[in-house]
This record gives C-alpha cells, structure tokens and sequence, in this order.
C-alpha cells in the first residue's frame, strides 16, 4: 500500500517536475529531520539575529504544515483547521515548559533545556495520536496518525519557541510572561501560527492537490509573520542588536511574502484546468 | 444614580450596538465568501459536474478566520498605540482615532491575502473536474469581501478597545478590563466567527434553494451543486448571496451576537449594582484586577450575576420550546418523521 503510494507520488512528481522551479526535499521523513534539526539548532542559541531565527520558522512552519498534510490527507475536510489550531495548542503548552526548563544546563548563551518542552510535546503527541488510533480507544484508524501528531507537537514547539525568542530576544520566563503574554501578543502568535500550519492544506484540498504547491503557503504565511513580527520587535525595543534587527527582518519577511506569494498565484493559475478572463457555468455529463 | 454607574450602562450599550453591525456583517462577509454559507456545496458543485462561477474562500472555519482578522487587527492597533499614546497623554483617544482605522485597514489587505491563496488553491486542486479560474469571479470579489470584512474587524477591535478602558472611560480606570487588546481582539473574533457560522445560513435553507421542498425535508443528493447556478437574473456568483441573505439572514445573526452580548453585560453590571458593588467602588481596592472579588461586595455581585445569568438561561430555554411548538404546529410535521 504504501509502496504503491509512494510510486504514485514519484509518478506525479516526474509528470510535474518541469514546472517546479525550486524543490522542496523529496519526502516527508527527509523535511521532517532536516527542518527538526535546524529549528531546534537555532532556538537554543538565542543570541542569533533575529533574521536567522525567522529561517528557522519558516523552517518548522513548513514541517507542521506537512504534518497536517500528512495526518488530513486521508480525507479530513472540516477537521484539517482543527489539527492545525491543536498543533498551535501544542505548540503554546510546549513552548511555556521549555521555557521554564531554559534556566537548567544553558552554556553561555546556548539554552539546550528548551528542548525538553520540544520532546515533552513529541511525547504528548505520540500518546495522544495512539490513544485516537487505538482500537481500544477512540479507533480513528487514521494512517501514520501518531507520527504526524509527535510531529505536529514538536515542530508546533519549536515554531512557538522561534517566534517567541525573535520578539523577546531571549528565552527568559519573566521576559516572555510581561512581553508577549501580557502584551497581548500571544494571541497575535497564535492565530498566525495556526493559520501557517492548517492554512496551506486547507486552501489546496482537494483530488489534485500536490505538495510542493501546498508546502509554498506556509513559507508565504511565514513571511507575513515576519513583517509583524519584525514591527513588534521594534516598538517593544526588546532586540539585543538594535534597531537594525528588526528592520532586516520586516525587509526579509516583505521579500519572502511577495516571492512565494507570487510563485503560489502563478502555479495555481498555471495548474489548473484553465484561467480565462471570464466565462459561463456549463454542466459536465 | 451616580455617574459612573450611567456612564457603564451608557458604553456596554455602544458595545452592544457595535456587536451587531459586527456579527452582521461578519454573516454577510462570509456569504460573499461562500466560506461558510453554502462552501460545502462550491466545493461539491465541480464534482457533480456543475462549473460554477462561486469564490471559494476556504480561508479555514470562521471562527478561526474572524480571529485572524480580528487578532492581526488588534496587533497592530496594540502597536500603533503603544507608540501614539504617549504623544497625546491629554487625550488618549485621539491615538485611537488613528490607531483603529489604521489597523483594520492593514488588517483588511492580510484578510485579502488570505482570500486569494484560499481561492486559487482549491480551484487549482479541482483542475479533474474541469473547473477553470475565472479572473472576474477572482478580482470582483476581493474588495466586497475586504470591505464587509473590514466593518467586522473595525466593530471588533473599537469593542475591544473599549472594554479595555472601560473604567477608564466610565471614571474610574480600576474598572478596566483585565486582558490586553489584542487577547480581546482575538477572543471576540472567535465568538463572532461561531455566531455567523452558526446563525443566520437563511441561504442555505428552505427559502431559497429549495422553496418547492416540503417542511424540513432533508437535501437529496441529486440537488447537490445547483446552489451555485442561476440567480434572480443570469448567472449566480457569490456576491449574489449577500443582497438577499442581508434582508433577514445578516440581522438574524446580528441580533443573536448583539443579544448575547447585551445579555451577558446586563447581568454582569445589574449583578455589581444588586452586590452593592457598584455606584461606590471600596476604597482600598486595588488596582490588580484578580484580586476585586476578594472583597464580600464581590462576592455577592458574582453571586447575583450568575443567579441572573440562569435565569436568563432558563427563560430562553422555555421560551424556545414554545416557539418551536407553535411553528410545527403552524407548519406541520417534518416530513419523515
């Protein structure tokens, strides 16, 4: 079954091959280890510009899309929104026990103990995504559930931490607490998250759907975060680099957002059945 | 009655009235959309053959969608202010007055954004059925579902900005909302997506689609997708939806969302006053707003409230059930049943 899968993903993806310009890693295990291990590098060392964080984002938003992706691909309609606002929940709830772990083992700047909230979460997602799998339990008998839910968690984590050590500049608890929760600016995160992990498969669902098009949304989606973000991090002066941090930032995510925005228009005009200026309904027999 | 006591009667009511040009428009907003309103069925009509000529925009669920608008907006406007306020310490509304507009505007073209990957994604991914993208369903659309979009988020965040300073605006700033306007912002976005998504689909229903359909007759599967095919005059698209849904459906749902909030804020501020609470805050009563209903005046006035609060609840309840009996028996039996 799967075999037979992956040589229908293979098939598409030669059939389609000269219409993507940029690739994205071939499969989902390979995205999943590559954008894991290069979120979690850049959320411990929290003294980075705030650019390179943002990369990291950008990073674990296109995993937790792909996770969604992969957990809604079976046939979810309605549900793909609600996995992406759990993969936030995780996300927030993962994000606040690292950072209370953040003060234990830090070498100089480096915060290796925020990474107990990203396998915390990871673990929370596997049990959970047994329990709802389970013939025992709630037998949803979803394909591959548990892995896309410990991903979900753990790439909801790290996208969490990211955001939250770019507007605070640091991974202190206190910090967090009066900067981005009273602020208000936990909402903001939150939503935004949301919308970059469910988002993407949410607007591309349907039967010919494909994945480098749909993994192109969250990186736009990331870049929009970026800008915002980058405004925050300027009023609340927060950056250990200056004023300079912040605008590269808004300058990366302006960049970012109008190159995939535009790439994404383009491909979906290009791949589907027709664009044509106007025209009439007609039924098909 | 002193003052302040008037003057917190005075803004709930302002409130209320801006829930229901919210929630109303919100409904609307998301008919032109199709987003909640019939997208089932947009998304279905390709599949049973039927092209159509709708806007898909499957941004997500409403509830979520609205809290986007409303959260980014309330962001931006958190920002604005932190940065305008301190120029005008005078009179800090004049921020608002250019903070808000601002705001929702940036807010606007983010919720435009979002419409468009919305669209051109699902119709990309439909491209089997033969379902081209028509550019002038795709432009049309954008600036009525901005527009209608915008009223909502600009309701919303003046309401959260105004709970916000609630006390400070009434006289006396201790009475002030305890969360940050973007936190209002976005839970109010929650609540007024839910209400429009779950209020007010007059379009959906019997009064239009399938008028010729006994009472409460469930939908066969051979009409699936003709939602989407003839208007009033020629071709049906999205923004015909909003006219006829904005006669009733639209203030249907205003009204729901208005009531909730009118009946909520009621009973909260009737609750302080019966407490004795109100006309006269204690004295000693510090800032920290977790710690008012440590006093035995806050205790009653949240006693009353919720003994109000059941009331309210229990009235409804009855009251539905003899609506609901006099309309079967006015109408007649659910076919089926």
């Amino acid at each position: 079954m799967a075999a037979a899968e992956e040589k229908k993903a293979e098939e598409k993806k030669v059939e389609e091959k000269p219409k993507v310009e940029f690739k994205f890693p071939p499969n989902e295990t390979q995205l999943g280890i590559i954008a894991g291990i290069i979120a979690a590098l850049i959320t411990i060392f929290t003294g980075l510009p705030a650019v390179i964080k943002a990369v990291g984002m950008i990073f674990a938003f296109v995993w937790c899309a792909d996770s969604v992706r992969k957990t809604s691909k079976y046939g979810l309609g309605t549900g793909v929104p609600s996995i992406g606002v759990m993969g936030t929940g995780y996300g927030v709830v993962g994000a606040l026990m690292g950072l209370a772990f953040a003060r234990f083992g830090n070498i100089g700047q480096f915060y290796p103990g925020v990474l107990v909230g990203v396998v915390f979460m990871g673990l929370i997602g596997l049990v959970s995504g047994f329990f709802s799998n389970s013939e025992k339990y709630i037998a949803l008998k979803i394909p591959r559930l548990e892995r896309a839910m410990m991903e979900l968690g753990m790439a909801g984590t790290l996208a969490l931490l990211l955001e939250i050590s770019i507007v605070t500049g640091s991974l202190n608890f206190d910090a967090v607490v009066t900067r981005v929760m009273e602020t208000g600016v936990i909402a903001f995160m939150f939503i935004l998250s949301g919308m970059a992990m469910f988002h993407p498969y949410n607007a591309c669902l349907g039967p010919d759907e494909r994945r480098e098009r749909t993994l192109m949304v969250p990186v736009e989606i990331s870049g929009l975060l970026c800008i915002i973000l980058g405004f925050a991090l300027l009023i609340l002066g927060t950056s250990p680099w200056g004023p300079w941090d912040p605008a590269l930032l808004i300058v990366f995510g302006v960049v970012i957002w109008v190159v995939f925005y535009t790439r994404f228009i383009k491909t979906c005009m290009k791949e589907c059945y027709a664009t044509v200026g106007t025209g009439l309904i007609k039924t098909i027999e | 009655m002193p003052l302040e006591v008037v003057l917190l009667f005075a803004w709930t009511l302002v409130i209320v009235f801006l829930a229901f040009l919210a929630c109303h428009f919100e409904d609307n907003e998301s008919d032109i959309g199709s987003q909640s309103n019939p997208n089932s069925q947009v998304q279905l009509a390709p599949q049973v053959g039927q092209v159509h000529r709708f806007f898909n925009k499957a941004i997500s669920g409403e509830p979520l969608s609205n809290a986007l608008y409303q959260g980014t907006a309330g962001m931006i406007a958190w920002m604005l202010l932190y940065k305008l306020e301190p120029l005008v310490p005078d009179a800090k509304w004049k921020a608002a007055v250019v903070a808000i507009p601002l705001a929702v505007g940036a807010s606007a073209l983010i919720h435009m954004i979002f419409a468009t990957t919305a669209h051109c994604g699902r119709i990309a991914a439909q491209k089997r059925f033969e379902q081209p993208i028509y550019l002038d369903v795709f432009y049309g659309h954008l600036i009525p579902i901005a527009t209608h979009g915008f009223l909502t988020t600009f309701s919303i965040v003046s309401i959260a900005y105004i709970q916000s300073n609630l006390g400070a605006l009434a006289g006396d700033p201790r009475l002030n909302h305890p969360f940050a306007l973007p936190l209002l912002a976005f839970i109010w976005g929650i609540t007024v997506g839910s209400i429009g998504s779950s209020t007010g689909d007059v379009h959906y229903g019997t009064e239009r689609e399938f008028q010729d359909r006994p009472f409460g007759e469930g939908k066969r599967v051979i009409y699936h997708g003709r939602i989407t095919r003839y208007a009033d005059c020629g071709i049906r698209t999205s923004k015909d939806i909003s006219p006829f849904c904005a006669k009733f459906g639209s203030p249907a749902t205003g009204l729901t969302f208005g009531l909730i909030i009118l009946l909520e804020n009621w009973r909260t501020l009737i609750g302080m006053k019966l407490g004795g609470y109100l006309p006269v805050l204690p004295a000693n009563l510090p800032l920290v707003p977790t710690v008012h209903f440590a006093t035995a005046e806050g205790n009653m006035a949240a006693v009353w409230g919720i003994i109000l609060g059941l009331i309210i609840i229990a009235a409804w309840i009855v009251g539905n059930m003899i609506f609901v009996k006099w309309i079967r028996a006015k109408c007649g039996p659910f076919v089926g049943a």
